[in-house]
């Protein structure tokens, strides 16, 4: 399988620019995920390295070898499209073999009447047909071979749409959002069959997608992109742990990272206009900061206890885990409301907590991510 | 109930069922009336089967297999034409951008503004030179110059509805753009080849204009021109007239029967999510 290598990539539609530069090494068997929001370039990429988009500059390597002008042919890649992109006048096992009959087919082949002929012969012939059955089978199509995709579930063309990829054993898959179509349910289930696939052929994956449960739950790495440009390369747990920046901080998590702006000033600190508190931990430099937690990181403690006096304001039961949803207060003497986004607190099991209740969050000094409040750039610690 | 909420529906259907079954009930019924009676104007409103013998012999007496098999040649001759030509045209102009694409699509409308006869001149003139006069696929040329056109802009539509993923897929599964055309898109577009196909197909069998002046061969007349022959400056056989165009239009008839099948929506459908 070849090293993927993306050397300063970038993408320009006319005057708009899409990807500035992107640079990143994908090695042999990565599950890499391409992650981030809608319109942040993400597919763009995954098209450039399959040959479907011109790269307007930098360098694409493939084992070392220059391949920005390769055709998707030379690639040798297989690309899951998000509308899955079947031939619907093709059944399912036309859909399947398509790529064995292409390779073995010879430029006259394609002659309109010749490549009907040849196509039905070589989709007979024992080596593909018997290729045909074994991956169907493999992805439980076996039984619905004969059928258009128009008489298919969202699930089962999305594994046709694997099966199609699958078929010519490429070294390189490529997959773009392949699950947004389908119910949560179904979604789930395919995720896990994406990854013990990924296991089982021990090829290169690289996915892409906005949901950052996919990306956390199948990737190996994962890339994550905010108008084209990379915001933090690493593995999921790292990432979650240590966010690069506010956007990763955000971006990676559900409910995200609490992101509270505050001043520090001579070993306190001041969430803005005037709730003030003392921090025993190792602090960044004087001014504004911005504070960040996780929300399981947090204690919902009685009112009066913690650095953060705070109201209940949103309670989401989930069965596991409760995730509380509190608003700052302002200090002991005037209680009233900051206006900022809501803390979030998830804590184990079901809590029963009415809306209205004052209370404190408190946490741990080592469990704080510390963030540049100009640049939002995480500070080391 | 819900036969009575029908029956208007019914009626109207059955009104412009006779009015356009009417026509083709007077061609025949004028076809077996007694030829005398059609000049006094007294003409009889239902078909007289016993003119037919005296009919069909009239009909044997002018070359009309010979007529319809050219009338077969120019029209098939026309169709391929702007199929094959119209498939890649359309296809062109759907799926690739190109310095004066603009201009050309402007180009193919122009055709359909120019009348046959402004060009007849000039055409005549080209077929001379390139020895087309007198020759059955000369004129399927000219026709297929009129038909193209419009095939051309059917397929384009056609194409522009399908998917781009569905040729990206075909691409990235090793498939040549020309295998892409005519194994992936050309299936997909089937209704509106047929639709074309229908267009060119009726263009080339009922044209009369160019026929009639570059087939000087009465052997290579079509139906059209065969047809027209009949009318004498004297006298006009209508009865005659009537019979052989009535046979004239029933290959007409069982060729777009035949096509009309394939015209039928959401063969795309299941291509893509939803």
């Amino acid at each position: 399988m070849p090293e993927l290598i993306l050397d300063n990539l970038s993408k320009s539609f006319g005057d708009t620019t899409v990807i500035p530069s992107l640079s990143a090494t994908i090695p042999d068997g990565e599950f890499l995920v391409l992650l981030g929001p809608s319109g942040c370039g993400k597919s763009t990429l995954l098209r450039m390295i399959a040959g479907l988009s011109d790269i307007s500059s930098g360098e694409l390597h493939f084992d070392g070898i220059r391949a920005n002008g390769w055709s998707p042919k030379q690639r040798g890649v297989a690309f899951v499209f998000q509308s899955y992109a079947l031939y619907p006048h093709m059944t399912v096992r036309g859909n399947i073999s398509f790529p064995l009959i292409m390779d073995a087919f010879r430029p006259w082949h394609h002659l309109p009447g010749v490549n009907s002929f040849m196509r039905r012969r070589l989709m007979a012939s024992p080596a593909i047909s018997q290729r045909t059955e074994a991956i169907a089978n493999q992805l439980e199509l076996g039984a619905l071979l004969e059928r258009r995709p128009a008489g298919l579930s969202g699930g089962q063309r999305q594994r046709v749409a694997l099966a199609r990829a699958l078929v010519r054993n490429p070294s390189l898959y490529l997959l773009d959002e392949p699950l947004s179509n389908l119910d949560a349910k179904l979604r789930m289930q395919m995720r896990a069959e994406i990854s013990s696939l990924h296991h089982k052929v021990g090829k290169t994956f690289v996915y892409v997608t906005h949901d950052q449960v996919e990306a956390m739950t199948m990737a190996t790495r994962i890339i994550i992109l905010d108008r084209g440009v990379v915001q933090q390369i690493g593995a999921p747990d790292e990432i979650y742990a240590a966010p690069a920046n506010t956007f990763v901080a955000r971006f990676i998590g559900s409910p995200a990272m609490n992101l509270i702006p505050v001043t520090v000033n001579e070993g306190r600190l001041t969430v803005p206009p005037a709730l003030t508190f003392f921090y025993e931990g190792p602090l960044p430099a004087a001014g504004p900061q911005i504070l960040g937690i996780r929300p399981e990181k947090l204690q919902l403690l009685s009112e009066g206890n913690g650095p953060l006096p705070a109201q209940v304001a949103v309670v989401e039961s989930l069965g596991a885990e409760t995730v509380i949803g509190c608003r700052l207060l302002s200090g002991a003497t005037e209680e009233h409301l900051l206006e900022h986004d809501l803390i979030f607190v998830r804590m184990p099991g079901v809590q029963r907590i009415p809306i209205g209740t004052r209370c404190g969050l408190g946490f741990a000094p080592g469990d704080v991510t510390w963030f540049d409040a100009a640049t939002g750039q995480r500070r080391a610690s | 109930m819900n036969h009575l909420s029908k029956l208007p529906r019914f009626l109207l259907l059955g009104i412009l069922a006779v009015l356009a079954g009417l026509p083709v009930y007077w061609m025949a019924t004028t076809a077996l009336s007694d030829e005398s009676q059609l000049y006094m104007n007294r003409q009889v409103p239902w078909p007289q089967i016993g003119n037919l013998g005296s009919l069909l012999s009239a009909i044997a007496a002018v070359p009309a297999g010979r007529w319809m098999v050219n009338s077969l040649i120019i029209a098939t001759g026309t169709t391929v034409v702007s199929l094959l030509l119209g498939s890649l045209a359309g296809y062109a102009l759907s799926r690739f951008r190109f310095q004066g694409r603009g201009f050309i699509g402007f180009l193919l409308f122009m055709t359909q503004v120019v009348p046959e006869a402004l060009i007849l001149v000039p055409l005549y003139a080209m077929f001379i030179t390139l020895g087309l006069l007198n020759d059955l696929a000369g004129l399927a040329l000219a026709n297929a110059a009129f038909s193209l056109p419009v095939a051309t802009f059917i397929i384009k539509g056609a194409v522009d509805t399908i998917p781009h993923e569905i040729e990206e897929s075909a691409l990235i599964d090793n498939c040549p753009r020309f295998g892409i055309l005519t194994m992936i898109v050309l299936p997909l577009i089937a209704p509106s080849l047929a639709a074309a196909a229908v267009i060119a197909f009726f263009a080339g069998w009922n044209e009369y204009l160019f026929a009639s002046t570059f087939l000087m061969d009465r052997g290579l007349w079509p139906a059209s021109v065969g047809l027209a022959s009949f009318i004498g400056q004297y006298e006009t056989p209508l009865s005659v007239v009537m019979g052989t165009a009535l046979l004239f239009s029933l290959p007409a008839i069982t060729f777009f029967l035949i096509i009309q099948r394939r015209i039928v929506a959401g063969l795309t459908s299941g291509a893509v999510k939803g």
